[in-house]
């Protein structure tokens, strides 16, 4: 079976963003691979080495220098392949949106005949959680969300997800779009010697141009980006009296 | 001639690639463990061997210039149980990031007590 695995080029995760003329700057940012994704790519990973998956190839839409470090991480985790596609354009919500990249696997699902398309549940700089969704109905495919454990063959695989309510088992016929969530393995860290090796792996890069016929124009707008409001300072109670007084009247909680 | 030290053994030099790559994503940052690494592989007392007790201090052990790279055998053993501490020690940083990114997305993203 082979697997196709979305990969995306996130700010990361530790660093604080500063918002600034309704942007975020990204110049001199620090940028790493969705740690959802990197999920994705181990549960990839785990099926090749458990011999379900034939071979697992990695997906990445991004600037030319920028992604193919990103792809180097995910080939040094174990991929054996990774396609670029190359875009100066922001990955970010900002400008390639859900239903563009949508557009682009569908592409190349068609294009590679995956049967199982791993993705992250959503990316830590637009939340979307949108292409997961979106390209299982574009493809036609059965989709799970937030999958927490996975088991199965080359037909069919059993999963875990992990909604709100509780936990939900799922069966579900291949081909099959499936995101991940935080608790379906423990990524492994991309080690400098795998990284040395990955250098040797194939990488096919292509522009975004060559989409040009999908209509990967955005749709949505963004109109405006702020910084959350600062947290209110807290106020000093002078003695226990004064707590339950301001529990009972301002806070309304008792 | 030369000091032992003053010439790095390629092991060493590749123990310091890895804790640089590491480093990157260290939750304390790059040049705190930049620093600490340095003290440390500077250190004698982490590979007594490479070092000659002379009256009370510690001198390293001086090298012909003409060999490329040697140092004595007794010296090379002793160094390479140091790098793969240094090993072991660079795995444990590995830990401790992956500990520290999934606790933060555990944090934001993980289940929400109703």
């Amino acid at each position: 079976m082979k697997i196709l695995v979305g990969v995306k080029r996130v700010v990361d995760y530790a660093v604080r963003v500063r918002v600034a003329n309704n942007t975020i700057d990204l110049s001199n940012i620090k940028m790493s691979m969705n740690p959802f994704c990197e999920i994705a790519v181990e549960q990839a990973v785990r099926m090749k080495e458990s011999k379900q998956a034939s071979e697992v190839i990695a997906v990445t839409i991004g600037p030319s220098k920028g992604g193919t470090e990103t792809l180097r991480t995910a080939l040094a985790m174990g991929c054996d392949r990774a396609i670029h596609i190359t875009t100066e354009q922001r990955t970010d919500f900002l400008e390639v949106q859900p239903r563009a990249v949508s557009k682009i696997f569908q592409s190349l699902v068609q294009e590679e005949d995956p049967s199982l398309v791993l993705l992250g549940k959503q990316g830590i700089d637009s939340d979307c959680g949108q292409v997961g969704p979106m390209l299982a109905g574009m493809l036609g495919w059965p989709q799970i969300t937030f999958a927490a454990s996975m088991e199965g063959d080359s037909d069919k695989l059993t999963l875990d997800r992990e909604t709100d309510a509780g936990t939900e088992t799922l069966e579900v016929q291949l081909p099959s779009v499936v995101t991940c969530d935080l608790r379906l393995n423990e990524p492994r860290y991309a080690t400098l010697p795998n990284i040395m090796k990955a250098k040797k792996k194939k990488v096919d890069v292509r522009d975004i141009s060559t989409f040009a016929d999908l209509d990967l124009e955005p749709h949505l707008q963004v109109l405006e980006i702020t910084e959350p409001p600062p947290r209110q300072a807290g106020v000093m109670v002078e003695s226990v009296d004064e707590l339950v007084d301001k529990l009972q009247n301002e806070a309304k909680v008792i | 001639q030369r000091t032992n030290i003053s010439i790095m053994h390629p092991l060493v030099r590749d123990l310091y690639k890895r804790v640089i790559w590491v480093g990157k994503d260290y939750p304390q940052g790059l040049d705190y463990v930049r620093d600490k690494w340095k003290k440390a592989l500077r250190n004698p007392h982490n590979c007594p061997s490479c070092y000659n007790q002379h009256n009370g201090s510690v001198v390293p052990i001086v090298v012909d210039d003409d060999a490329s790279y040697k140092i004595p055998t007794d010296c090379e053993r002793e160094l390479r149980k140091a790098v793969g501490k240094g090993r072991h020690m660079v795995r444990e940083m590995e830990g401790i990031i992956q500990l520290k990114k999934y606790r933060t997305m555990n944090k934001r993203y993980g289940k929400k007590k109703r």
